[in-house]
């Protein structure tokens, strides 16, 4: 093994990749869908988000929130206990217009800046506003209280009312971006190949055989591309559509993870195929089983029902990717379902390398006669 | 490690095998070639040409036999062997949406050599003002010439060609084939293989048939002709009466009748010009392996 070598590949195909142009667009594409996403998101999202507040020192509160929920129509409460009340204890279900209500204490800034930790009543209406939305706000609140004294010194008391009942709606959010981010992986699985068959289609890897790059030079080189084209698209998609909202280190883990094994599948496609058509065939179908899987998962995975389809999809490692990445962006992991999801997700990338080893050892030995 | 049996030996094959499958595709082939030799592996498609070039350049593993090249064995030698040997293949293998600088720097990187190297090598290829432009836009000729520009990016000892002039109209043919010849002059080590055995008789100091898998000769292109082509002569013959008109009759030189007859047209006054006509390497080819070039 060679780093020289292995740089050189890598760099040569990442030229390579940039200059052509039905790659590019593919790639490019993908942030495409992303962006279209984002926007059906925001159209099925466009209502008024009514807001109930407190704040009697006229803090900044009001403001940082409008920033996010463009259509926010605010009314002044006029004290704290007309808020709880509008809401209710957490966990309680309740009908109320408000979709959040909050309740700044008068001396907020000044609290903050005497070294003081105030505390921001924060309810949420679960009929209105989805763990991703809930998510946001409490992440708004904390950086507005940091912007005035770092580090963290406000308390955020959270009230959730209507909690078990989600709109479908407002949860696709968090399928689209499951959806986005599994299709990201098409990456893993057609870069690859398609380096490793051009190599072989155009004859170029005899050239690389009669140089001082091994095989194993090449193939690290293009795995080496392809996880770095892999996780730029991801981590774009995921930014796009909001994805680190949820729980940041766990979808980090899904994204290397469904990185892992897309490139793992990508090489062993690479391997067995000979020919640019008959990989596309195979790259076609998986991304099919991409897509279909982060479908089933969650909210339309429910409505969907548990028939054949969903059942051949959940024996896929792909179904656990998505439910893992899924999960993630709705903060909804536990332990053990990052467990179950990310070890049958890393036991199938094993056996696909190991597969794709055992088909690269037989093709080194054929690689100049190609 | 160098296992240099003869320093001036630049490429020793003895008996060397390969086969695929049931198919030998070199049976038992043993030649040797000298330090700045250009040496030429004739034979029609099929022969086992390529197949020689793989196993000498360390591709594929010989079925039997050894070969050394630059003093490396090229099974067990084979990475260092790599270090030491330039290849133009057959099929012009380069990198069609890079430029020619690009794909020249990405072998620059392979052989740990400066990137202003790659200029370098396109100036003496004469293609520095196409520098820039990809591959795809470029015509057989300086795609062959940029092939040609990649294998001597690292300066190697022995050059292997595999039918450089593939594909080549004649103008690009011969500017590869003075390209060639200057290389040679310069001191380096060259094997091609080719179908062309005009191009093999201008440019190579040693020639081997191979048909079949198999060398069927091994010589100079010159001592090839003399040994197995015909000697003929074409002679201008006058009339006795010295009119004007004028006649051509070509003559075996080594028929003795065909000797006689001219001996007694030089008696008689009637010969007025003699143009020797030495065999074409293609009809001592097709003499000694008995089947014509594809």
């Amino acid at each position: 093994m060679h780093i020289r070598s292995i740089l050189a590949v890598a760099r040569k195909d990442t030229l390579d990749i940039l200059a052509n142009k039905s790659t590019l667009f593919s790639l490019l594409s993908l942030i495409g869908v992303a962006v279209l996403f984002l926007f059906i998101n925001s159209l099925l999202g466009t209502h008024t988000t009514e807001v109930l507040i407190y704040d009697p020192g006229n803090s900044g509160v009001e403001k940082v929130i409008s920033t996010e929920f463009t259509n926010t129509h605010f009314t002044s409460a006029g004290s704290s206990g007309d808020v709880s009340a509008a809401f209710g204890p957490n966990g309680t279900h309740k009908s109320t217009p408000y979709a959040l209500g909050i309740v700044v204490p008068a001396n907020f800034v000044s609290s903050l800046r005497s070294g003081g930790h105030p505390q921001i009543n924060l309810y949420v209406n679960g009929d209105q506003i989805n763990n991703i939305d809930r998510q946001i706000v409490v992440q708004l609140l904390t950086g507005y209280a940091r912007s005035i004294v770092n580090p963290q010194p406000a308390t955020i008391a959270l009230a959730t009312i209507n909690p078990t009942t989600t709109t479908v709606i407002g949860d696709l959010g968090g399928m689209y971006t499951a959806v986005a981010i599994l299709m990201s992986f098409i990456t893993g699985i057609s870069i690859i190949p398609n380096l490793l068959i051009e190599e072989k289609e155009k004859k170029t890897l005899r050239m690389l055989m009669v140089s001082p790059a091994t095989f194993t030079d090449v193939i690290l080189g293009k795995l080496l591309v392809g996880l770095g084209f892999q996780l730029l698209l991801s981590l774009i998609i995921a930014s796009i559509l909001k994805g680190f909202n949820g729980n940041i280190p766990v979808l980090l883990l899904f994204i290397a993870l469904g990185a892992c094994f897309s490139l793992a599948l990508g090489l062993l496609a690479g391997c067995i195929f000979q020919t640019m058509s008959a990989a596309g065939g195979f790259i076609g179908i998986m991304s099919i089983l991409y897509v279909a899987s982060s479908i089933f998962v969650g909210p339309l995975g429910v409505l969907l029902g548990g028939g054949l389809i969903a059942q051949v999809l959940r024996a896929l490692p792909t179904y656990y990717i998505a439910q893992g990445a899924y999960e993630a962006v709705q903060n909804l992991s536990t332990p053990g379902s990052v467990l179950l999801d990310g070890g049958i997700v890393l036991g199938c990338t094993v056996v696909v390398l190991a597969a794709a080893v055992w088909a690269l050892r037989r093709q080194a030995a054929v690689a100049a006669t190609i | 490690m160098s296992i240099y049996t003869n320093p001036e030996l630049m490429i020793e094959a003895k008996d060397l095998y390969r086969s695929f499958g049931a198919k030998d595709a070199v049976s038992g082939i043993s030649f040797s070639v000298r330090r700045g030799e250009i040496f030429g592996l004739l034979g029609p498609n099929g022969a086992g040409k390529t197949t020689t070039i793989r196993m000498l350049t360390g591709q594929i593993d010989p079925s039997k036999g050894y070969a050394s090249v630059a003093g490396y064995d090229v099974v067990k030698g084979r990475q260092r062997l790599k270090e030491c040997i330039g290849v133009v293949f057959e099929d012009q293998n380069l990198y069609e949406r890079l430029s020619a600088r690009q794909n020249l720097e990405f072998s620059c990187q392979l052989y740990g050599l400066p990137a202003r190297r790659a200029d370098e090598v396109l100036e003496i290829v004469r293609l520095r003002d196409r520098a820039k432009d990809p591959i795809r836009t470029f015509s057989n000729g300086m795609r062959q010439r940029v092939m040609i520009a990649r294998a001597l990016l690292h300066n190697p000892d022995v050059l292997f060609l595999d039918e450089p002039s593939r594909g080549l109209d004649p103008l690009a043919a011969r500017e590869v084939r003075q390209m060639i010849a200057q290389l040679s002059q310069q001191g380096m080590t060259i094997l091609l293989t080719t179908h062309l055995m005009e191009e093999a008789d201008q440019l190579c100091q040693r020639v081997a048939f191979i048909v079949n898998g198999k060398i069927v000769a091994n010589d100079t292109p010159r001592n090839l002709k003399l040994s197995h082509g015909k000697r003929t002569l074409t002679v201008t013959l006058g009339s006795q009466n010295g009119a004007s008109t004028l006649s051509e009759r070509a003559l075996n030189m080594d028929d003795p009748t065909d000797q006689a007859q001219l001996a007694q047209w030089v008696r008689l006054g009637m010969v007025r010009a003699v143009h020797s006509n030495e065999a074409t390497l293609e009809e001592v080819f097709m003499e000694v392996a008995g089947v014509r070039l594809a």
